[in-house]
């Protein structure tokens, strides 16, 4: 785990690298274009300072060991640490993707479960039509969609995630309040897509399990079908769901970018394409390796469940063939 | 003697948004308490819809339309239930059902959950019939657990189904049907997946707990090796009818009806004479004359012939041909190949052209010779600390020889390397060490291990294998004229013409219409696919035949007529097989020489008369003993089976015993009579 994190910090940093020149060059490049003279000396102090002169080993050294103690580095773009800049917008991110993958399970179990024991039903047939429109439609469409509705229908606007006399306030339970009142929208349009994988996925588990030998064997027993659904199949087909949880982590924090763009959500989405845009390196390079640090942290949370689930994956390690 | 169970006119259909099938029709039979009633038939004849419907468990297509099911409970005397008029999910059905009745299935991996422990699957069964407490529950487990021959119950209960032994799994099966004492135990094919040994144990396993638990039995199987050892009774279905029942004893030696008369004629037993052939219900007259029994020379002109002249045309004169040349038998074929090697110029000047040769060569000539060869393979253990490299050997010491003409038989359980073995010969893997010769193109024998790839392809097409299973050996997307002309394809033998002559002639020596052609396999049964699977093994009329399990997927009627298909071709096309399988009466109905294989050790070989006349090695007896036969004056022996330990070699007795101190070679007991085991008045011989 360590060592993906370590390879993963070195990836990030060369992406941002990649692209030619570095934030300073970029936000001349500005000034010069809006008519104003730059001041070669605090350029070149800028540059001492930041080090963006010395060789790209040493900047990452720097900025790794910073990362290490906790220290993000400092954003160019706002003149402030990075950490005081992402402030809040980490929690609401978190606060949003969280809710938005409860969503996902709590809405996605259900169906499923229906869909795969109802089988080419007309309500089968319908959640999958509904899926499939929800699988289809990119999800700042459906955002967009929701906003213009709300607007015109009911005359109210559904974006931020907190009404805005919050925005700049300290936390207090009215806050908080809203911010709830605010949730429901952008977690509605970035599961949307999510759910309708995941139910498409779970009935396909469903469906193959409730067909193996062991659940004739179960029913063989005297269970009645409920229990059996339960005791038997659903838990095994519960492996790709958990599994899943690794990949949907990263999945829905990157959609969430656009969505948050569109609605004005003050998550780190927003944040994050402005930053690579302005090539404000340590704040897109924070951002990089607070998803990472997501998919692998998610990556490592499904293992253990997956072991913790199933015996096979615990056990057969030790034993032969 | 009052009845447990009175089926009558008992009809289940399937039902499809498509179609209605009827898959029992009309079915009537009755269980006596503490009987054995035998349910046999081939698949589809609708026995497990049968038991299915028995238990309540059909699938949702499948409806009861019509009959009844009386179940009367010997502990609730007085109530009779009438089982098809119940819901399958209603409360009364599911007391009935793993209280009263209870199943067990074929397959004991898949029939068990593998995710949750042996112990919490029994005690689920005994909590929901018995009203009992958790602790009280276990102990009701553990108590089953011993009975059924755990060896520790206690740890048993908390081991997961993947831990367990082929064998124990069903052990662990039939516990959990068992743990409620059910009036009657409905087991599906229980011993269908098993090895013979382990399947002789578990027949007495359940005869013994029969006894003990004073249950009833139906037993729903297609062996009739196990029904003449198990059966009070005995109902014979086809088709969804049944066709007899009665007796079993009465069945058995005076079937009443043609279909038992068949079926017990298609089953190989160990008594019949050299000649003697098994009856299928329909029989293949293969027909072997044409290409396949050409020589080069008449190939030769007949790729140049096919190339411009119509198929009937050819076909008409090339027939002659092949009976002029067969006329000429032995020396003919000679003189062919002596003026084939004097016109080797004109051989490749036609268009560089190869044809594979029919194996002429003299009958009784070593065709293959395999001496000392092992292969083993690594297994990974990861512990705490590193990975722990283990070797297994899957084939060791093994030295088999087959001689032209000549069908040698290879026995074993499974997992006791035989097919590992096959491929070594195959070279689809390479030996650790050993020899693996073989008589190749030239006449001479070829040292195959240690040859590269590019090296060993002209020999490949001289090798040939037939596999088991006739679904997934055949690509589901080709059509039967590609299959069969593949590997020509691949060895660029013959012209389209050529392939596609050839291709008309195999579907004609196995028996199949040629107007299958362009069919897929989807359409085929797994009898006529078994038969496309021979063809496409024979289009390179290859030297060496090797068939592994080819009918073990197949019902008897189907093997009794693919077994007849191989000896025909044998016999006419001088054909020589390794004929690979776990069923001793179907390789005793085929072998000249039989090899047994434990292991990965070949432990005795013998002709196949003395080999079952005089077995010599212990495990070998005990194959012998454990093998049910089809016939009520050979009842199997159950106090002579052994308890799991007859694979284990070093479980053996003195002087046979394998293990780190003693590893015997093999020695010579009488002319090709040998066997594995340390005497000192022995010498050791090459075989």
């Amino acid at each position: 785990m360590i060592p993906t994190l370590f390879m993963i910090s070195v990836l990030v940093f060369i992406v941002i690298q990649l692209p030619p020149g570095d934030f300073l060059t970029t936000y001349m490049n500005e000034l010069k274009a809006q008519g104003e003279a730059v001041d070669p000396s605090k350029i070149a102090f800028l540059r001492a300072q930041y080090g963006l002169d010395d060789p790209l080993y040493i900047q990452y050294f720097h900025w790794a060991w910073g990362l290490l103690h906790g220290n993000l580095g400092f954003s160019f773009e706002y003149n402030l640490p990075v950490t005081e800049v992402v402030g809040d917008r980490l929690w609401l991110s978190m606060v949003l993707n969280f809710s938005t993958i409860l969503f996902i399970y709590v809405v996605s179990f259900p169906i499923g479960i229906y869909s795969a024991t109802r089988q080419y039903s007309w309500g089968d047939y319908g959640i999958t039509l509904l899926g499939f429109l929800g699988l289809a439609m990119p999800n700042f469409l459906f955002a967009l969609i929701l906003l213009y509705y709300a607007n015109v229908v009911f005359g109210t606007s559904i974006g931020g995630l907190m009404d805005p006399q919050f925005i700049n306030a300290g936390w207090s339970l009215p806050k908080v309040v809203s911010i709830i009142e605010h949730l429901w929208a952008p977690v509605l349009v970035i599961g949307t897509s999510g759910t309708a994988a995941m139910i498409r996925r779970l009935r396909a588990n469903l469906l193959d399990e409730l067909g193996k030998q062991y659940v004739v064997t179960a029913r063989a027993k005297g269970l009645s079908p409920m229990k059996v659904l339960f005791k038997y199949p659903l838990r095994m087909s519960l492996n790709p769901f958990i599994s899943d949880i690794g990949n949907i982590l990263p999945q829905v924090v990157s959609g969430s970018v656009l969505v948050s763009v569109v609605m004005s959500l003050p998550t780190t989405g927003p944040m994050l394409l402005s930053a690579l845009q302005s090539q404000d390196m340590y704040l897109a390079g924070s951002f990089l390796m607070f998803l990472a640090l997501l998919t692998v942290v998610g990556m490592f949370v499904s293992d253990l469940l997956l072991a913790w689930l199933d015996p096979r994956i615990r056990l057969q390690g030790s034993i032969s063939q | 003697m009052t009845d447990i169970l009175r089926i009558r006119d008992l009809e289940v259909e399937f039902v499809t948004p498509h179609m209605r099938t009827k898959a029992v029709d009309k079915v009537s039979f009755r269980i006596g308490a503490q009987q054995t009633v035998a349910l046999v038939g081939e698949s589809g004849s609708g026995k497990t819809t049968i038991s299915q419907a028995i238990m309540g468990i059909l699938p949702r297509a499948a409806q009861i339309t019509g009959g009844s099911i009386v179940f009367a409970d010997p502990k609730k005397p007085g109530t009779r239930v009438d089982i098809a008029m119940l819901s399958a999910n209603s409360p009364e059905m599911r007391a009935i059902r793993g209280g009263s009745i209870s199943m067990i299935f074929q397959e004991p991996m898949s029939s068990l959950s593998p995710i949750h422990t042996v112990g919490d699957q029994i005690t689920e069964a005994v909590r929901l019939h018995q009203n009992v407490e958790a602790s009280e529950a276990r102990d009701l487990a553990r108590e089953m657990l011993e009975l059924v021959g755990f060896p520790n119950a206690k740890s048993a209960l908390r081991t997961y189904p993947f831990e367990l032994s082929g064998g124990l799994r069903q052990r662990a099966m039939i516990a959990m049907a068992l743990v409620c004492r059910p009036a009657l135990l409905v087991a599906d094919e229980p011993t269908t997946a098993l090895d013979v040994t382990i399947q002789a144990q578990t027949l007495r396993l359940i005869k013994d707990l029969q006894k003990s638990l004073k249950m009833s039995v139906l037993l729903i199987t297609h062996d009739l090796g196990v029904v003449a050892n198990m059966a009070d009774h005995t109902v014979v279905v086809y088709n969804g009818r049944v066709v007899e029942r009665g007796r079993t004893d009465d069945i058995f030696i005076n079937p009443g009806h043609a279909y038992t008369r068949s079926l017990l004629q298609a089953v190989p037993h160990f008594d019949m004479g050299p000649d003697e052939r098994l009856k299928p219900l329909r029989e293949i007259k293969p027909r072997t004359d044409g290409l396949l029994t050409l020589t080069d020379k008449f190939d030769r002109k007949m790729a140049r012939l096919t190339d411009h002249a119509t198929y009937g045309n050819g076909r008409g004169e090339q027939n002659n041909e092949a009976s002029a040349s067969r006329e000429k038998g032995e020396d003919g074929i000679k003189s062919t190949e002596e003026t084939l090697g004097s016109s080797g110029d004109s051989a490749a000047d036609t268009s560089g052209r190869t044809h594979p040769r029919w194996s002429g060569g003299a009958k009784g000539e070593a065709v293959l010779s395999v001496t000392h060869l092992n292969k083993s393979f690594p297994v990974r253990k990861s512990g705490w600390f590193g990975v722990d490299e283990r070797r297994i050997q899957a084939v060791s010491d093994v030295s088999l020889t087959v001689g032209r003409g000549e069908c040698v038989g290879l026995v074993g359980e499974s997992g006791c390397g035989k097919t590992t073995l096959s491929k070594l010969i195959m070279r689809a893997m390479a030996p650790d060490s050993g020899s693996i010769l073989f008589r190749g193109e030239s006449g001479q024998m070829t040292e195959l291990v240690g040859l590269d790839e590019e090296r060993l392809k002209p020999y490949r097409k001289r090798i040939q294998f037939v596999f088991q299973d006739p679904f997934s050996s055949l690509n589901p997307r080709m059509t039967v004229q590609d299959l069969i002309s593949e590997p020509m394809l691949i060895h660029g033998v013959g012209t389209s013409a050529y392939r596609r002559k050839m291709v008309l002639e195999l579907m004609e020596v196995v028996g199949l219409d040629p107007r299958f052609l362009n069919r897929y396999p989807h359409s085929f049964s797994g009898g006529q696919r078994q038969r496309i699977g021979i063809a496409r093994a024979l289009c390179l009329r290859p030297d060496l035949l090797i068939l592994d399990e080819p009918t073990s997927a197949l019902d008897v009627s189907v093997q009794a007529q693919i077994l007849n298909l191989l000896k025909d071709l044998q016999r006419d096309l001088n054909l020589t097989y390794l004929f690979i399988s776990h069923n001793l009466a179907v390789i005793d109905y085929m072998a000249d020489r039989i090899a047994v294989m434990c292991a990965g050790r070949i432990v005795e070989s013998a002709p196949r008369s003395s080999l079952f006349r005089n077995p010599a090695h212990p495990y070998t007896r005990a194959l012998l003993n454990a093998v049910p036969y089809a016939d009520l004056d050979h009842p199997l022996d159950f106090s002579k089976i052994m308890d799991g330990k007859c694979s284990d070699p070093s479980a053996w007795p003195a002087p046979f015993t394998v293990d780190r101190q003693s590893n015997p070679p093999m020695v010579q007991l009488a002319e090709d009579h040998f066997v594995r085991m340390s005497r000192a008045d022995y010498q050791e011989i090459a075989v």
